[in-house]
């Protein structure tokens, strides 16, 4: 009785957390796979897994970048198991045009619409740093490379960002 | 440092604080405006990731049914255990501290020691107005010095966080845009004195200090003061 209580306590606590950052590891999952209804399955997925393995996680300050790389992982085997197609970035656009669009202002559906077409490899490091705040060094650990080279593709992204949305790039340096 | 090296480096983090990069920024007009320009658009960049989610609750798995999950079954235990799923979740989502939203800010708080530096120098105007852009406000003259600036993550939103200077010490703001309250909370906890008020509108605001020796009501004083100098923008 006593382990059934503290296991609904414990179970209560993990989904709390989980809710807690949902939005960003939605956000994250979306921006990694440019498909919503994908990005669902993959956060749900890596829910399950998260909490079959929450032993694992010690410090749940650090919740969030643990849930991440179960993400990247879990989308990772996605991609192998569906064996998923090259995909046309045009087709993705507008299938997620509900997602893109926004009422705010067109400048902002330009950028979505943009970072659709942006390189996997660029859009990820791009996302970590600005939606998820990660730092150069915590970039180049979760993808595995080394600091230089995530500068280089940060500088990239926003280089191919910026002339996609029609800012002016004239001064901007070769890279 | 050269400008290409400098454009480099600004373009692979905007944000970055590194002190050589302010030196040039600082002695190249031209750098300076490729930096606001480079500024401006990170802002569209912050808003353009925060697409809409949709609020769905999240429901795992009852233990027991965890070892034989298979296929549907896996998903007939989840679906079982949805509406006792809800119901913890909800109860602990609104009764545990830490998941409190004053708890949530000190947290944060916790987590930038470097932002309450006791300073006379204001954050450069390019990189407080990148911050207030983003959120869609402005700041009064006479506002105080803000000495820290910088978008942060918080529960899902990149939110405002600034420090401003007064006359009993640094006091840390954050801005809850998404964040609504129906009053004003105070609280004291983990060395940090503070209040969150509610704006109308506008979700709420955050203010914290750090040194407890104040007056009572100061913080409250201060909070009023930071409301009064936010002008939202359109």
């Amino acid at each position: 009785m006593n382990d059934e209580v503290g296991g609904n306590q414990r179970r209560a606590r993990f989904q709390a957390l989980c809710q807690s950052l949902r939005p960003d590891l939605l956000r994250f999952a979306f921006w990694l796979s440019r498909d919503r209804a994908l990005a669902e399955d993959v956060v749900q997925e890596s829910m399950l897994r998260a909490w079959k393995a929450q032993d694992s996680l010690l410090d749940e300050g650090a919740a969030k970048p643990w849930m991440l790389t179960i993400i990247r992982r879990e989308y990772a085997r996605t991609f192998e198991r569906k064996r998923l197609q090259t995909v046309d970035v045009d087709e993705l656009v507008a299938k997620e045009e509900p997602v893109l669009a926004t009422d705010e202002d067109q400048n902002i559906s330009d950028v979505r619409a943009a970072l659709m077409k942006l390189p996997d490899e660029y859009r990820e490091p791009l996302i970590l740093q600005v939606l998820m705040g990660y730092s150069t060094a915590e970039i180049a650990r979760e993808l595995e490379l080394s600091g230089p080279a995530v500068l280089t593709r940060l500088c990239r992204a926003r280089q191919q960002l910026r002339a996609a949305c029609g800012e002016d790039t004239t001064l901007d340096p070769q890279t | 440092m050269d400008h290409r090296a400098y454009r480099s480096a600004i373009m692979a983090d905007p944000h970055d604080r590194d002190s050589d990069l302010r030196a040039h920024r600082d002695a190249c007009a031209e750098c300076r405006a490729f930096t606001e320009q480079l500024l401006r658009f990170e802002a569209r960049l912050e808003r353009a990731l925060l697409v809409d989610i949709p609020s769905t609750a999240v429901v795992l798995p009852l233990a027991r049914h965890l070892k034989s999950a298979r296929g549907p079954r896996r998903w007939l235990a989840m679906a079982a255990s949805v509406l006792l799923g809800l119901g913890i979740a909800g109860a602990v989502w609104f009764s545990l501290p830490q998941s409190s939203l004053a708890a949530d800010v000190v947290a944060h708080m916790a987590g930038e020691p470097d932002a309450w530096q006791r300073t006379d120098v204001p954050v450069p105007d390019l990189e407080l107005n990148a911050v207030l852009l983003g959120a869609k406000l402005r700041l009064k003259p006479g506002a105080g010095i803000v000495s820290y600036a910088s978008s942060c993550d918080f529960r899902g939103y990149k939110v405002p966080h600034l420090v401003v200077q007064t006359q009993s010490g640094p006091v840390t703001v954050m801005v809850l845009v998404h964040e609504a309250v129906r009053k004003p909370k105070q609280f004291d906890e983990h060395g940090y004195r503070g209040t969150i008020v509610p704006i109308p509108g506008h979700g709420s605001i955050a203010v914290l200090m750090r040194d407890l020796n104040g007056e009572s009501g100061e913080v409250e004083r201060i909070a009023a003061r930071v409301e009064d100098s936010i002008d939202w923008t359109p």
